[in-house]
This record gives C-alpha cells, sequence and structure tokens, in this order.
C-alpha cells in the first residue's frame, strides 16, 4: 500500500470528531486523541461511557457515525476490519467470542496465518508448520502452553481471556487495544497480566481500557478519561488522579472501583 | 479419518446381497447419502442448513445428460472424461453462486433464500427447452464403459458408489483440519471474531459453499446414472426436502450422519410401501422425523453415539 506521509512524524493513532450513533443516541459524541506510537495509553470511564464503542469505532467492528480516524498516518476511517487488522492493529474484547469448535492450538493458528497468510490452504496442516510454531509460542506468552489440545469451549473465563491476548499478540501487532484485559481474573492472575503487558516489546502502540486503576496506572503513561461518551479529561496519570472532574465522575456512584 | 471406516461394512454387501440389495437398497442409500453429506458438511462446519444440494447434484446431472448418451436429441455427446470433470466443474461453480447469493444469511433466512434458489432453478430447467428439455427433461441416460468395465453392471456401480462416497468422507475429514476447514468453523463460530484476525469472511463462505457443490455434485453424477433420467421433479421441491429429511434424521453433528440418515430413508421408502399405501409415505416420513427431532436432535447417529457411550460406562463399571 503506498503511503504518502512520513511515518516518523506520524501518530500511531489519530482521530478527529469520532461519534458513534445508536438510533439517535450518541454513545460517543465528539472524540479527538492521538497517540504517539510506543504509548501506552490507558482509557478509564464509568460503565457506559463509550469505550468499549469507541474501540469498535477505531477497529471497524463498528462504523463511524461521525469524524476520522488515521492510523500510522493513513486514513482508515473506511477500512474494512480484516484490513486494518493486517495492517498491524490488533484488539481483545471484552467479552470474550471465541471459536468454541477448536483448541487453543487451531486458534492461535488461526490467529497468526490470518495476518501473516497462509488460511486459505485447503490440505491438511503438517504438524512442523511455521504458523503452528508461532502459535505455540503466543500459547506460552498467554500461559497457556499446557492446554494447547483443548476445546476452547472447555476452557475457564481466566483461560479465556489469557487466549484473547494471545490472539491479539499474533505476528507482533504496531497497535494493540485491550478491552479490559483484566476483568474477571483472579487476584493471583493479574500481577501476571500487569507484567506481560510490561514485557511487551516497546515499540507496541497499546492502548487500554480498564477497571483495575492498579493495572492501568502502573502499565500506562498516559490516560485519557471518557464521560458520557465524551472525552472529559487527559493527562498523565498523576494529573488524572489528581484531577477533580474525574473525581466526580467516579464519585458519582456510577462506578464502584 | 476414522469415521470414512464406517463406509467399510458397505463393502462387505457385495458378499451377500443380490443386486436389488446391491444397487437399489445400498447403492442409493450411498449415493442420496454423498448428496445429504453436502447439507450435513455445511450444517456442521459453517453452522448454516442449506436448501439447495438438490439442485447443486442436479447441475452436475443435467452436465452428464447433456453432454452424455441421452434418447431425447439434446445436447451433444462429448467423452467421458471430459464430461465428468465438467460436471463437477460446473456443480461445484452453482455452490460458489449460491454462496455468494446466501453468505449473509443464517438460520432461517439461509433455509429461504437457498430454498428460493432451489425452486427458481426447477422453474427454469421446466421452461427451458435449449439445455434442459423443459419438464420431459433426458432419459435413457447411460453410465459409461470404462477400460472394459460396465458401469452400468451392478457389481461396478456398486464399488463406483462405495468408492466415491469413502473418498467424500475422506475429503470432509481431512478438509476441516486445513487451514481454510478450521476458518470456515471459526467463522460457524464467531463470525466478527473471524474477521478480527485479519480474515475476510465472504471468501471462507463462498468456498465452503464451493465445496458443499462438489460433493453434491459427486452425489448428483452417480445419482443420474442411477435414475437414468433427470428432468425438473429431479430438482423439486420433493427432492429437496428428501436430502433435508436425510440429513436430519441422521444428525446434522457429523458427516456420517448423512449416510446413516440415507440408509434408514431408503429402507424406509422401499419397505414401508408394505405396509402403507405410497400415499401415506410422507405422513410416515414426516412422523419419523418429528420423533427424530423431539426425541433425538442429533439424529441416529446423535442417538448410537449416546447409547455406545451408556453401553461403554456400563462395562467399564461392571470391571469395577
Ligand atoms: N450495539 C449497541 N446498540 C445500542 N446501544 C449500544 C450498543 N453498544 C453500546 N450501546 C450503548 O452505548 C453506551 C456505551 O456503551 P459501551 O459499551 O461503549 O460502554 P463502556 O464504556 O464500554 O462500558 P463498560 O465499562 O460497562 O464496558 C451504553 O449506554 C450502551 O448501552
Ligand atoms: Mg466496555
Amino acid at each position: 500500500m503506498p503511503i504518502s506521509h512520513d511515518h516518523k512524524t506520524a501518530n500511531a493513532l489519530e482521530i478527529q470528531g469520532v461519534g458513534r450513533r445508536f438510533g439517535g443516541f450518541w454513545a460517543v459524541k465528539d472524540v479527538s486523541l492521538s497517540v504517539r506510537p510506543g504509548e501506552r495509553r490507558a482509557v478509564l470511564g464509568p460503565n457506559g461511557a463509550g469505550k468499549t464503542t469507541l474501540f469498535n469505532v477505531l477497529t471497524g467492528d463498528l462504523v463511524a457515525s461521525a469524524g476520522t480516524i488515521r492510523m500510522d498516518g493513513a486514513d482508515v476511517t473506511q477500512t474494512p476490519m480484516h484490513k486494518r487488522i493486517k495492517g498491524g492493529l490488533r484488539r481483545t474484547y471484552q467479552h470474550a467470542h471465541l471459536f468454541d469448535g477448536l483448541t487453543i492450538r487451531e486458534t492461535l493458528f488461526l490467529a497468526v496465518s490470518g495476518v501473516a497468510g497462509g488460511w486459505q490452504r485447503f490440505l491438511p496442516l503438517k504438524p512442523n508448520d511455521d504458523a503452528i510454531g508461532k502459535a505455540e509460542n503466543l500459547a506460552g506468552m498467554a500461559g497457556l502452553s499446557s492446554d494447547l489440545d483443548r476445546e476452547v469451549a472447555n476452557l475457564s473465563h481466566g483461560q479465556r481471556r489469557q487466549l484473547e491476548i494471545g490472539m491479539a499478540l499474533a505476528e507482533t501487532p504496531k497497535m494493540l487495544l485491550l478491552d479490559e484485559p483484566a476483568a474477571g481474573l483472579s487476584p493471583s492472575e493479574r500481577p501476571r497480566l500487569a507484567e506481560l503487558l510490561l514485557s511487551l516489546p516497546k515499540d507496541i502502540t497499546i492502548v487500554l481500557i480498564e477497571h483495575d486503576m492498579d493495572i492501568a496506572l502502573r502499565t500506562s503513561d498516559s490516560v485519557s478519561v471518557l464521560h458520557n461518551g465524551r472525552l472529559l479529561a487527559e493527562g498523565s496519570p498523576e494529573n488524572i488522579m489528581s484531577n477533580e472532574a474525574v473525581h466526580n465522575v467516579y464519585m458519582g456512584g456510577a462506578h464502584g472501583h | 479419518m476414522k469415521s470414512a471406516l464406517f463406509i467399510l461394512p458397505f463393502a462387505l454387501v457385495p458378499f451377500f446381497a443380490n443386486d436389488f440389495w446391491l444397487v437399489q437398497i445400498f447403492g442409493r442409500a450411498l449415493i442420496l447419502g454423498v448428496i445429504a453429506l453436502s447439507l450435513t458438511f455445511l450444517a456442521a462446519y459453517l453452522g448454516v442448513v442449506s436448501f439447495a444440494q438438490a439442485t447443486m447434484a442436479g447441475v452436475s446431472g443435467y452436465t452428464v445428460a447433456y453432454f452424455g448418451p441421452n434418447s431425447v436429441d439434446v445436447g451433444r455427446e462429448l467423452p467421458f472424461y471430459v464430461v465428468l470433470p465438467l460436471a463437477i466443474i460446473m456443480a461445484t461453480l452453482s455452490g460458489v453462486i449460491i454462496g455468494l447469493i446466501a453468505r449473509r444469511s443464517q438460520g432461517i433466512y439461509a433455509i429461504m433464500i437457498t430454498l428460493a434458489v432451489g425452486v427458481a432453478f426447477f422453474y427454469f430447467t421446466r421452461q427451458n427447452y435449449t439445455y434442459f428439455n423443459g419438464w420431459t427433461g433426458f432419459s435413457g441416460i447411460r453410465a459409461p464403459e470404462i477400460a472394459g468395465t460396465n458401469l452400468r453392471d451392478p457389481l461396478p456401480f456398486y464399488l463406483l458408489i462405495i468408492s466415491v462416497a469413502m473418498l467424500c468422507l475422506m475429503l470432509v475429514n481431512g478438509f476441516i483440519k486445513s487451514p481454510l476447514g478450521l476458518t470456515i468453523q471459526a467463522v460457524r463460530d464467531a463470525p466478527k471474531r473471524v474477521l478480527a484476525i485479519g480474515i475476510p469472511t465472504t471468501p471462507v463462505i463462498v468456498s465452503a459453499y464451493a465445496i458443499a457443490g462438489f460433493i453434491a455434485g459427486s452425489g448428483g453424477i452417480l445419482n443420474v446414472w442411477y435414475q437414468e433420467r433427470i428432468s425438473s421433479f429431479s430438482v423439486g421441491l420433493g427432492p429437496i426436502v428428501d436430502i433435508l429429511v436425510i440429513a436430519v434424521i441422521g444428525g446434522l453433528k457429523h458427516p456420517i450422519g448423512a449416510f446413516i440418515g440415507a440408509l434408514a430413508f431408503v429402507l424406509l421408502d422401499t419397505f414401508a410401501v408394505d405396509f402403507i399405501d405410497r400415499e401415506r409415505f410422507n405422513t410416515l416420513i414426516g412422523l419419523v422425523l418429528l420423533a427424530i427431532i423431539m426425541g433425538a436432535p442429533d439424529g441416529l447417529h446423535g442417538l448410537a453415539k449416546s447409547w455406545l457411550a451408556r453401553f461403554k460406562k456400563r462395562v467399564a463399571e461392571n470391571q469395577v
């Protein structure tokens, strides 16, 4: 794809006036933000603030009702989701929906060959296939090595979340959108997740929705706060923690943390 | 691969069965089983119930009729080694077209849209005389003689049928573990998620229908040789529903369900007339279908599987 811009100066993500409407209701309204390459950005906000909807628009799960989305300088507002993924974008879902009839190995294999190509082959796989090796590595990163042949339908909630992350890490993404990856994890699993996030290559841009403040603030260098679909505040974790408007929103009882 | 072994007992049939049982019962069951396998394949792995199997089988059947020996003066004869690949290609293409039409539909909508395609094809064959010879269709269609073996003779024909059935089952069993086969199952489980790993869903769905067309087309060639004729009635509502009934009775969850259902269907179809008159057959089949849907939603295959599991459990308990 010939892209006529300078990679050095382009933001990893640059959105302007982005909105998404359901009927007459704007779940996300007039949001503009930019994320530098390699930046770790947390997105906070009470339930129903529009965080997941914003992700859906960024990935192409939903089309934007307004605004423009640029990734690495290229306008992707109208680009179909699978092409954005091929371009280096990955995401996890808040509510894991996975391929229940496949095994962990098969799922991760598809995640690799979806991006790297090769899913179109119709001859049975050889066990020494390149993509299978990569899938097994991903399983290792996600802590699923011992269950490679387990059917996804039989996984525990925590394992499903881990698999979501393993899938999103296939073929080293440029930008990773994580939607509450710690939700439903046990207190003992949470630090492992934080470790994993911190251990990812520094040039991966990460946008993280997370209600667990500890994880969110430990792994991020900047924070955006959404409220009622709009951007309420933006800044360093310290700034946000002492921001009065943010406190009001969170103390308003909309959220339990 | 294991389930292809299910077909093996059918290979023993020639040792004890007469020509009637060989061709009219077991041969016919395997032919209908191949066509129903096309439906079961889509249902089990793409999660879509399609009504267009008789149509895709009809496309290859008509190709064989038009380009092969027939007793109506329509078409032009080509050598069988050209006709057979052509018939398979046409059926596969019909699968591609149906897949493109139905690619966004699931559940009841997929049923409606594939049914609409089937009915449209039925009316088209009735009205078109140039290629389909209208409602009379083609008769006198004969299987070829290959290397001195006449495929019209019961034993060679049966051996061909059983080979095709076996190959189709092996094709399905091998294919579903291939990257594309896995992708098809991924689309069944979570189509949006497939996009989110970088794979466009349309080519995946269309290729599943293409394989269904390939399988139904293989069965369609055997069927037209078995029937020795083809007309719009061969692609009408009757055969469309028969294939669905076979697949549901056998069980939509596993490829061998198609063959189990086909054997049950052919036995009923052949011998029920000894007990009830012809007109009541549909009532009987309807009751059988109802009993299966209510009592064993996974069909005879599911029923057999749960019996086997229970039996194994009991044996294990007795050993303790
Ligand atoms: N597909 C949809 N159709 C209609 N309304 C929707 C849809 N998706 C989200 N909404 C609404 O948009 C608003 C924002 O939802 P969203 O899921 O983006 O919030 P969130 O910030 O992710 O919340 P949470 O913290 O609970 O995950 C909510 O009021 C929700 O009901
Ligand atoms: Mg959410």
